[in-house]
Parts: C-alpha cells; sequence; structure tokens
C-alpha cells in the first residue's frame, strides 16, 4: 500500500516536472517561461529530497531555482517581451525545409533518449556499483566530516571543488568586463522596507547555520552562500544601492576568496611535505570549515554581483 | 534498478531530449539559456537515480557531490549568458 | 617530479588571483608565472622522457575516491607548446592592449584560462574533465566578448551556447559511465570498459560534445565569427590551443580509454569529417575578405587534417606503424598551434596599424612592416606544409599512412587542401608585398613583432628540423 502511494506520488511529480519543462521551453513569452522554470526547479528540489538528497534539494532551492531564478527576473527587465496586442498572425510559419528540418531535430533527440534509456538497461547488477560509495564510507572517519557530501565536496574531491569556485570566479570576471552594474531600483514602500528589516538577517543567520551544519548533515559552503546571497538580493530589491557588497580592492579579495583560501590551505600542506589538498586527520575538519567560510562569502559575493548584472561603481566617499 | 530509479531516470532522459530540441530550435534567446539549464537538469536527475539505493538505504553520496558542482557551474554559465544577452541589448551601435 | 604536475595547475591560478588583487603589477606577475609555468612544463617533459607517464593523487586519495592527474609524452608535449604559446601570447598582450584597465580586466582571465588548458591536459578524472571544460569554455567567452563591441559579444555568446551544449552532451556521457562501471578515473575505466550498448553511446555523446567544442566540419558555424573579432592575443590561443584541448580529448578517449570500443566505420565517419572540414575550410579561407577571418577559417581546415588520421590509425595495427603515424598527428598539431598563434599575433599588429585587416588594401604593408609581413609569410609556409616546416614531417606521415592502408581518399583530400591553403597563403603575400604605398604611419613594437616571428619561426624550421625528437618523447612517455 505505502509502495502504491509512493509510485503515485512519483508518477505524478515527474508528470508536473516534465510538463513545467515542456511548458516553459514551448512559451514565446519571456516572462511566462521564467515563471515556470522557476516552478519546476522548486519541483526539481521536492524530486532530490524524494531521492534522498537533501544536499543536492537544497541547493537546488536556493541555487537552482531561487539565485537563477532571480537571475532570470532581472533579466526580463531588458528582455523584449512578447507584447500581448501582438496577434496570432505572428506565430512564425515555417517553410517546408524549416519544418523538415525541425522534425529532423526533434527525432534526433528522440533518438538520443531512447539511446540513453537502452544503455540504462544494458547495466547489470553484478558490477560493483557500491565500490566507490563504500569507500567513501570506509575513509569517512579521515575526512573531518561526517555529511558523506561535504567529504566527498571538500576533502575526496576537493580538486573539483577547488576549479568549480575557479568557474564562479571566471564567471563573474567576465560579467565585470562587459560594463558596470546598473542602477538600483526604485527605493520600496514601507512595508517592504520592514519586511527586510527582518528578514535579511534571518536570511544572515540562516546561512551561518548551514555552513555550520554541513560537517554533519545536509547544507554547506554553496548553500549557504546562496542563502547569504539571497539576503543581498532581497536588499537591492529594496532599492538599496548599500547591499552588504563592498567596493573595489575589498569586493575583489571576496570574490576571490574561496579559490585563494583553498590554495593557501592546499599549497601550505604541500609545503609542510603532504599532498597537495591532503589533509591531516586532525586538522581536516578545522581546514575544511575554514575553506567553506571563505567559499561562503566568495559564492554570495559572486552572485549578488552577477545579480546586480556588473561591478558596482566606486562609492565616491560623501558621508 | 529499482523501479524507482527507473522511472527518474527515463524522466531525466525526457528532460534531456526536451531541452536539447529547444537548445537547437527555440527562437529566443532567453528560452534557449532556459532549455539548456533543463538539459543539465535532466543528466542531474540521472544521476540521482543513479545514487539512490532504495528506501532507507542511504545513497551513494559521490553523484551527489557531482551533481551539487554542476548546479554552481550551471548558475555561473547562465549568469554570464545572461549578462552577455544584456550586453548585446543594451548595446547602441557606437563601435 | 610530480611536483610539476602541481605547479602546472596551481601556478597559472595563484598568479590570476594575485592579478586580480595586484592590478598595478599584474603585467610583471604573468611574465614571472610564465616562466615559472614553462619551467615546469619543461621539468614535466623531461620527467615524462626519463621516467614514462607520470600520476599524481590528489589530496593522497587512491584514484577512483580521488582525483589523479596524469602525464605522458603526448599530454606533456602540449603542455610545452601551450606554456610557450600563452607566453610569448602574454608578452604580446602587454604591448596589445594599452590601457591600463583594459590590463586589468584582462590578465585574470588569461591566466584563469591557462590554468584551464593545464587543468585538461592532465586531469585523469571523467568529472574533473567536465569542469576544467566549463572553465576553458566559461574564460574563453569571457577573454573573446573582451572588446565589447557587438560582433565580439554576439560571437561570445553563441560560443558559450554551442560550447555548454557540448558540455552537457560530454557530462551525459560521463553519467551514463559512471552508473555502468561506477568510477570516473580514466585509468581504471581503460581496464574494465567493454563493448556494449553503455559504452556505444557514451562515447558518442561525449564524441559530439567534444565536436562540438572542437569545431569539427559541419559543427565549425560558430568559429569564424567568435575568433575573427575577438582581441589578436586572444584569437591566437583560441585558434591554436584551445579547440585544440577538445581534439586532445577526443584523440585520449578514442586512442587510450575507448580503444576497444571504436570500429573503423566509425573512424571513417570522422576522417570524412575531417575531410569536409579541409575542403570547406580551405575555401571559405581563400574566400574570405578579412584577414582574421582568413585565419579562422584556415584553423577549420587544419583540425579537420588532425580528423583525417583517425580512420588511418585504426587500420594500422598498434605498434610501431601505429607510433609512427600517432607522432605526425602530435606534429601537425604543434606546428599548427605555433603557426597559427603567430598568424593571429601578426594580424594584430596588421589591424593595429591599418585600422582594419581588408586583404585588399593591404598593398605595399612590407614596406612599413617587413617583420610582421615575414611572420605572415613563415606562418603561410607552415599552414601550406613546405619544407622544412613541421606541417611537412605531418603530412607526409599521413600520406605515406594512407598509402600503407590503401585509403586514397585522403591522399587526394590533402593534397587540395595543401593547394587551396597555398592559393589563400599566396593571395595575402601578393597584396603584402605589393608595390603600392602603404597609407599608414606603423610604428613597429619589438614586443609584438617578435612574439609573432619566434612564434612562426617554431612551426616553420624548429619543428622542422628538431621533428624526431617529437617521436623519442612520445615512445618514452607512454
Amino acid at each position: 500500500m505505502n509502495a502504491t502511494m509512493l509510485l503515485i506520488f512519483d508518477a505524478l511529480l515527474l508528470a508536473s516536472i516534465i510538463g513545467l519543462a515542456w511548458a516553459a521551453l514551448a512559451s514565446a513569452d519571456a516572462r511566462r517561461s521564467v515563471i515556470l522554470f522557476i516552478a519546476f526547479g522548486l519541483l526539481l528540489a521536492v524530486a532530490w529530497g524524494r531521492l534522498l538528497a537533501p544536499d543536492v534539494a537544497l541547493a537546488e532551492a536556493a541555487i537552482g531555482a531561487g539565485l537563477t531564478g532571480a537571475l532570470l527576473l532581472a533579466a526580463l527587465q531588458w528582455q523584449p517581451r512578447k507584447t500581448a496586442d501582438t496577434t496570432n498572425s505572428e506565430q512564425p510559419t515555417h517553410t517546408l525545409l524549416e519544418t523538415g528540418f525541425r522534425w529532423l531535430v526533434t527525432l534526433l533527440c528522440a533518438a538520443l533518449a531512447g539511446m540513453l534509456a537502452w544503455s540504462l538497461t544494458q547495466i547489470d547488477a553484478g558490477t560493483a556499483k557500491d565500490a566507490l560509495a563504500n569507500a567513501v564510507a570506509a575513509n569517512i572517519d579521515a575526512s573531518g566530516v561526517s555529511n558523506p557530501v561535504t567529504a566527498v565536496l571538500l576533502n575526496f574531491r576537493a580538486y573539483d571543488t577547488l576549479l568549480e569556485l575557479a568557474v564562479l570566479l571566471t564567471a563573474v570576471l567576465g560579467i565585470f568586463a562587459l560594463g558596470p552594474a546598473q542602477a538600483g531600483y526604485r527605493i520600496a514602500g514601507p512595508v517592504f522596507t520592514s519586511l527586510t528589516r527582518w528578514l535579511t538577517p534571518l536570511l544572515i543567520l540562516t546561512a551561518g547555520y548551514l555552513l555550520w551544519v554541513g560537517a554533519h548533515a545536509p547544507g554547506g559552503a554553496f548553500q549557504a552562500g546562496a542563502t547569504l546571497a539571497a539576503a543581498g538580493v532581497v536588499l537591492r530589491l529594496a532599492g538599496r544601492d548599500q547591499i552588504g557588497l563592498p567596493r573595489g580592492n575589498a569586493l575583489r579579495i571576496a570574490l576571490g576568496a574561496g579559490v585563494g583560501m583553498f590554495l593557501l590551505v592546499g599549497l601550505a600542506l604541500f609545503a609542510l611535505g603532504r599532498p597537495f589538498l591532503g589533509y591531516p586527520p586532525a586538522w581536516a575538519g578545522a581546514l575544511i570549515l575554514l575553506i567553506e567560510t571563505a567559499a561562503m562569502l566568495a559564492i554570495a559575493a559572486t552572485l549578488v554581483s552577477a545579480f546586480i548584472g556588473g561591478q558596482p561603481t566606486e562609492e565616491k566617499t560623501r558621508c | 534498478m529499482l523501479t524507482t530509479q527507473w522511472l527518474y531516470a527515463l524522466s531525466g532522459c525526457l528532460l534531456l531530449a526536451l531541452g536539447l530540441r529547444s537548445a537547437l530550435l527555440h527562437p529566443a534567446l532567453l528560452q534557449r539559456i532556459l532549455a539548456i539549464n533543463v538539459m543539465g537538469s535532466g543528466v542531474f536527475m540521472l544521476l540521482i537515480a543513479i545514487a539512490y539505493r532504495g528506501p532507507g538505504m542511504p545513497p551513494d553520496p559521490i553523484p551527489h557531490a557531482l551533481v551539487l558542482t554542476g548546479i554552481v557551474v550551471a548558475v555561473s554559465a547562465t549568469a554570464l549568458a545572461l549578462a552577455l544577452a544584456r550586453r548585446l541589448t543594451r548595446e547602441q551601435p557606437h563601435d | 617530479m610530480t611536483d610539476a604536475l602541481i605547479a602546472l595547475v596551481a601556478l597559472p591560478l595563484t598568479a590570476a588571483l594575485l592579478a586580480l588583487l595586484l592590478p598595478r603589477i599584474a603585467t610583471a606577475l604573468v611574465i614571472f608565472s610564465g616562466l615559472a609555468i614553462t619551467a615546469s612544463a619543461i621539468a614535466l617533459l623531461y620527467g615524462v622522457n626519463t621516467a614514462g607517464a607520470l600520476h599524481y593523487e590528489l589530496g593522497g586519495w587512491t584514484a577512483g575516491l580521488g582525483i589523479a592527474l596524469r602525464a605522458d609524452g603526448l599530454s606533456a608535449i602540449l603542455l610545452l607548446m601551450i606554456a610557450l604559446v600563452m607566453f610569448a601570447a602574454s608578452v604580446y598582450a602587454s604591448a596589445y592592449f594599452g590601457k591600463a584597465s583594459e590590463r586589468a580586466q584582462f590578465w585574470p582571465l588569461w591566466l584563469l584560462l591557462w590554468t584551464a588548458l593545464n587543468a585538461l591536459l592532465l586531469s585523469g578524472d571523467l568529472f574533473n574533465l567536465y569542469v576544467t571544460l566549463e572553465l576553458l569554455g566559461l574564460s574563453a567567452v569571457a577573454l573573446a566578448a573582451l572588446s565589447g563591441k557587438h560582433a565580439a559579444v554576439q560571437a561570445a555568446l553563441r560560443y558559450l551556447l554551442v560550447g555548454l551544449l557540448g558540455s552537457m552532451l560530454f557530462l551525459v556521457g560521463v553519467a551514463l559511465l559512471y552508473a555502468g562501471y561506477a568510477t570516473l578515473d580514466l585509468a581504471t575505466l581503460t581496464q574494465v570498459v567493454k563493448p556494449g550498448p553503455i559504452a556505444w553511446s557514451a562515447l558518442t555523446l561525449m564524441t559530439l560534445g567534444l565536436l562540438l567544442k572542437t569545431a569539427l566540419f559541419p559543427l565549425h558555424f560558430w568559429l569564424p565569427p567568435a575568433h575573427g573579432s575577438a582581441p589578436a592575443p586572444v584569437s591566437a590561443v583560441l585558434s591554436a590551443l584551445v579547440v585544440k584541448a577538445a581534439f586532445y580529448l577526443v584523440l585520449r578517449l578514442w586512442l587510450d580509454v575507448f580503444a576497444d570500443i571504436v570500429t573503423p566505420t566509425a573512424a571513417n565517419l570522422l576522417g570524412v569529417l575531417g575531410a569536409g572540414a579541409v575542403l570547406w575550410g580551405s575555401w571559405q579561407a581563400l574566400r574570405a575578405e578579412r584577414l582574421k577571418l582568413l585565419a579562422a577559417y584556415s584553423t577549420v581546415a587544419q583540425l579537420g587534417y588532425l580528423f583525417l588520421f583517425f580512420p588511418l590509425l585504426l587500420a594500422l595495427p598498434p605498434g610501431p606503424a601505429r607510433d609512427v603515424a600517432t607522432g605526425g598527428l602530435v606534429m601537425l598539431a604543434l606546428t599548427h598551434g605555433f603557426a597559427k598563434a603567430g598568424l593571429f599575433l601578426a594580424i594584430g599588429i596588421v589591424q593595429q596599424r591599418s585600422g582594419h585587416d581588408n586583404i585588399q588594401e593591404l598593398g605595399g604593408m612590407v614596406q612599413r612592416l617587413p617583420l610582421t609581413t615575414f611572420a605572415i609569410a613563415l606562418a603561410g609556409v607552415a599552414l601550406i606544409g613546405l619544407p622544412p616546416s613541421g606541417t611537412f614531417l605531418g603530412k607526409w606521415q599521413l600520406i605515406s599512412a594512407a598509402i600503407a592502408t590503401g585509403q586514397w581518399l585522403w591522399v587526394a583530400v590533402t593534397a587540395i587542401g595543401s593547394l587551396l591553403a597555398a592559393a589563400y597563403i599566396f593571395r595575402i603575400l601578393g597584396h603584402a608585398f605589393g608595390n603600392q604605398p602603404y597609407p599608414h604611419q606603423a610604428v613597429a613594437v619589438a614586443r609584438e613583432e617578435w612574439p609573432a616571428l619566434l612564434l612562426t619561426l617554431t612551426a616553420t624550421l624548429v619543428l622542422g628540423l628538431a621533428g624526431a625528437h617529437v617521436w623519442t618523447l612520445l615512445e618514452n612517455g607512454s
């Protein structure tokens, strides 16, 4: 009975996810697409929770749906929107060749999905598919944390995470190179302003909690960084140009903090005769927390910078 | 694989195909960026389904870590794509 | 010796951070770290040559649970090419970007691109390769858009979307392999992978994604606008190194990891696409009106030659004959790397001095820019494949292997491609050496002219004359 209920839940959830993705991508209206996409992200977070991946669920809700959603909503401001008064005659008409091409692409995509599904049927149950999971479990005591996902991200595969922080840094530097940030929004009304007054500290507290708890429970630097960034986004929406984001050199330090701390720890250990990024087990927990704190700051600064769409203009000191 | 894994893995394949089709065919830039994100979600679903071991069993943490990395890479790429697109629409012919 | 593996990633990444924090001394930092990276690449090549393939387990975790860095003869040779080309282009860029604010934006992204190239060549882990591909893609796109001009931003956006599509296809392959074999370590995978739907599908998806990134015909559509509108030093490394990094991965997958999976039919398909690239790319280069577009289409063509090797290598039995042909392939990739980087740098000088790069209006260029024109001519020698360039040796092996395996079609394609290359090179030189008065004040800057000249000299003379070492290094480093 329980299994049947769960099966029905799975089917409904997946049908909604696929339906939302379809609707978001089929629409010609940018606003509609973005809102459907955000809903799609939130349901994905439910799916990750259902598959016992709470760390991913948190990240999806905070980053996948949350911050990406905020970025997309901000993008709607300049996106040429299909207005409602354009009649249906605007529906693009395709020549025979174009229609043929569309069908060809559709068929190829279907073939690809089919090929993938067929390959999945060929996975033999006999292979040692738990070999790596077992290796993680066997070494977790030496990793400095008890949450296996954090252990993989910050210890066993820390090098991936180092390069991933470099990807974030690259993206924000690429955005900065494209020009200065946009002007802020209008100053919000009193209700929203008072809302931000308690929402902001709450988000900051949550970020700190997520960072701390990541060592042994779902959470970690990325979820915490995204939550911290959300505080910046809220302040920005309230019309503040001062959104807690430092300027100039301090901002550059914040953006590079994640990669910098990682390298510092990695190279210091290397200089002491240990492997690059090889933490001594006794110190691993503390070093991971140190790296995660720096990473959280970098992620938050990066995401807020991306949201405001460029380098904040250097403030003229006029206090 | 378990039935649950099958359901989610197949849905992942479907999302991948949906995203790929729109990424290649959709006329609007914003939707093409969304489509690539949907493709990514499809791959993530495949990975999380692979990691699942049934109710009450601890899942394989490695695909979870990979997906977390993937989500951050995806938001980086999306942010850069949106910034480029904004620059394109804001751009006045002064070059 | 394994310290060099770490240094090749940690040095450019540390330098990127320092260049971000200390923009005033960034140029000096880049030159200093460039020298250190080049020294590390030489040390790695030396180590691989004496001790064979090297590997390093990051964090001290065994590969599989952790990530391993690996280097063999092939990757060590390419890493040295990357170091030399990036270093020469860095010297050039220090003069090319006149304003301090431009350099402040340029250097950190430039060093991140360098990090990505080195990390990709060294990675021994499937998922880590995906991350390096994304790092490479995003830094390349950010650099390509740097001028902020409409055409550049538009081309960069298309480049980004195509690149992301490619990475996604690659990542699906990674997921499938993890589902099938529960490992991400390339060396482990090489041993356990078996012919079957999982391996075939994964290889197809990953290859498709990488072909998009390496711009193999007919997936090359994004390359000419992106390489043609980026700043000159960026165009140089995009054409010489970035597309080649994706090609390197295809080579690695087909010849190493999936060596037991690939079939001659599939290799023939790559060969046919390569032939299409040679013919179409050369033809478009001949028709191009701008120098930079000519150089970009020539890249499409030159990448085609590399893919012609796949059906030949698959037809040769593993052993000395195949190794000799592989050496020819590496030689061709190396020569193109040096020659094309030098060509783009030289074109950048022409473009800055003349204010345009229209081939028709470059008459008499040799009078004012003799060294630059000479560099273009040298690059031309290498692109056509005249002796003593490395291309000559590479094409020689290509043709020998084609004759030995009775695949005459590729001989014809190589011949036609070389004739077309001669035509498009002599078209430039015909204008440049013309006796019309050159209307522009052209002041030559040594920091710009010498890198271009040294790179093209390497392609035409050094590689051609010292070519035998490449084969030795490949053999010792396996």
